[in-house]
């Protein structure tokens, strides 16, 4: 018994899952400490200094403001991590309530919260972004919270068919025959065995929430000057793309290394839970596909 | 299926009724007074703000608003723009052809390459070259559309200098020059995605039984692949492409943005940026219409397909 689980433990430390835990440590590490290994201040612009290529002093160059491309990398991974953090927290807290009533209750509830998520789908999601940022102004706050509400409906059709398989099994009949309210049952018996499932899929969401957020950036609908994240450095950096393709390619390598990492970090992990959908296509649009199936 | 076509259509008619409120309404949520748009900061006496309230129609309510807006959409008209002055529809005519060109180019190059990618890959499973195509792939999921664009200017400019690739254009050949690009870049992203759908689908279709039986007829992998399994497997595929659809639609606006093209994207994130509600309400509902109208023609598309759906929403 001991040996076994064991076994299943040593199964999940394969080398891509080692390799992509250690990258993502790394970045997550850099971001925390941003100010102790930044050697300059982000925002401090040198005008005697730009588009410097890699030196000594400036180990990534520097950019059309002569700040430093190093120190901007550190600070806008500390920014685009945290807000992605942020939309996936916003997702949680309203797509797994709604998914566990609506899965739970089944019927009327079910119907209606499905409609709504039906309706905000009808929107491409970044589009839809873009209709929250122009009611309640730019800012990467705004940014965030409506990004958070556009992946609520995923997340929800989800978590509601893992709902939908617990609630018939016995120990649910158990709970209830031992006379738990309904309120127990969805959150303290149902919830933790959905948790494993629910938690891959936002590994992988963080991935898309940074590709998201980036794209915001990046058309000047989320952070705003002088903060920056990867998706803003991006688009400073496209101007002087021949001068220096340094400022743009930097940050833009660091978008796609930590999507990377998060994808066959979350298929890893998906894998372990489950070796039978080892096969399955991880990724967020076929979700859709599968909700609808279940 | 009479009943499938009825109860679709009649989703998606009311999908639409209600995304047009949402649209209305959240534009309008801005606490940015729309006679300051319009004037641009200029001095006005408080007459020429009653004519430009009137002339807009912002001193009716926002129901007949609403209604007018609605009117004038199934008339062609979407209204006047706060900045330009100008009428929203001739706004977007003008940009039309670079979006449409982009997302059709796009789709299209996207399925010419990724279609017979994921039946390679499909074929070939666990060699190296699977293995080398599925890196790329997990490498180009993670590449946002513009990062692509960004990566490709750089690559134009340092092998073919002089090439001209932004900008404007007055002919044919001009504009499939313009748009040829950054319709690659956007393809990108959809290749990885439509690719491993097409392999995913394939290896279930190539393990199935009735492959076994066509392989035991002595049919050669060419006829299995060709006239068994690919039908079938295309199915997720269409699938994919339609959810994915949205994500080129919103792509278009990123690309035109790197390339300086002039489509409907960047009058979009213009009129985001300044509160311009007509051209943000037009475009937006424009682009939604059109994102909703392909996902319903593709529900019917494999309704016609596989009759299983049709049978089972039909009952």
């Amino acid at each position: 018994m001991d040996n076994s689980k064991k076994e299943k433990i040593k199964s999940f430390f394969t080398g891509p899952v080692i390799v992509s835990a250690v990258v993502l440590l790394l970045i997550i590490l850099a971001s925390v400490f941003a100010g102790i290994i930044a050697k300059y201040d982000p925002n401090e612009v040198d005008i005697s200094n730009i588009l410097s290529g890699p030196t000594m002093q400036h180990f990534l160059g520097t950019d059309k403001a002569g700040r430093d491309i190093f120190s901007r990398i550190l600070f806008g991974g500390r920014m685009t991590l945290l807000s992605a953090l942020g939309v996936i927290l916003i997702s949680v807290i309203i797509g797994v309530p709604v998914g566990i009533f609506s899965g739970y209750y089944g019927g009327w509830t079910d119907k209606m919260l499905m409609r709504i998520s039906d309706i905000i789908l009808a929107f491409p999601s970044l589009l839809l972004a873009f209709v929250f940022v122009s009611a309640f102004g730019r800012g990467i706050i705004n940014a965030v919270v409506a990004l958070g509400i556009v992946y609520v409906p995923m997340l929800a059709k989800l978590t509601r068919s893992l709902v939908m398989v617990e609630k018939n099994k016995v120990y649910v009949e158990a709970s209830k025959s031992i006379g738990y309210s309904d309120l127990n049952i969805m959150f303290k018996q149902i919830l933790p065995n959905c948790v494993s499932t629910l938690l891959v899929q936002l590994t992988l969401d963080i991935g898309y929430a940074i590709l998201d957020l980036a794209s915001m950036s990046f058309l000047g609908l989320g952070v705003q000057p002088p903060t920056s994240d990867w998706g803003a450095m991006l688009d400073e950096g496209r101007i002087v793309i021949t001068i220096s393709p340094l400022a743009s390619l930097a940050p833009g390598m660091m978008i796609i290394l930590t999507v990377v990492a998060l994808n066959i970090f979350g298929d890893g992990v998906r894998a372990y839970l489950d070796p039978q959908q080892r096969k399955l296509p991880s990724l967020k649009k076929f979700k859709k596909l599968v909700g609808e199936e279940m | 299926m009479k009943k499938y076509v009825v109860d679709k259509l009649a989703q998606y008619v009311i999908v639409l009724a209600i995304v047009s409120v949402i649209i209305f309404v959240m534009v309008r949520l801005n606490p940015t007074d729309p006679v300051s748009v319009i004037v641009g900061g200029k001095q006005t006496t408080a007459e020429t703000v009653a004519n430009i309230r009137a002339e807009f129609n912002l001193d009716k309510t926002y129901f007949e608003q609403y209604l007018i807006w609605i009117k004038g959409i199934f008339q062609g008209d979407f209204g006047t723009s706060f900045q330009y002055r100008q009428n929203v529809t001739s706004l977007i005519m003008k940009r039309l052809p670079v979006t449409v060109g982009l997302v059709l180019l796009s789709s299209v190059i996207a399925l010419v390459l990724s279609v017979p990618l994921g039946i390679i890959t499909a074929l070939k499973q666990n060699t190296p070259l699977d293995t080398g195509l599925s890196v790329i792939q997990l490498i180009l999921v993670a590449c946002p559309p513009f990062l692509t664009s960004i990566l490709m200017i750089l690559l134009i400019t340092i092998f073919t200098p002089g090439v001209s690739f932004t900008g404007s254009f007055t002919n044919f050949n001009e504009y499939m020059q313009r748009i040829l690009y950054p319709s690659i870049a956007l393809a990108f992203s959809m290749i990885a995605l439509t690719s491993r759908v097409t392999k995913t689908s394939m290896i279930e279709q190539l393990n199935s039984n009735y492959t076994l039986v066509a392989k035991s007829k002595g049919l050669s992998m060419r006829q299995r692949v060709l006239n068994h399994c690919l039908k079938n497997s295309l199915i997720p595929v269409i699938t994919i492409f339609g959810t994915q659809m949205g994500v080129l639609i919103v792509g278009t606006v990123l690309v035109e943005n790197v390339f300086s093209l002039a489509g409907l994207g960047s009058i979009l994130i213009d009129g985001v940026k300044s509160c311009d509600y007509p051209i943000v309400q037009g475009i937006v509902m424009l682009l939604v219409f059109v994102f909703i109208t392909i996902s319903m023609l593709l529900d019917m598309l494999y309704a016609v397909i596989d009759p299983r759906i049709r049978a089972k929403s039909g009952k």
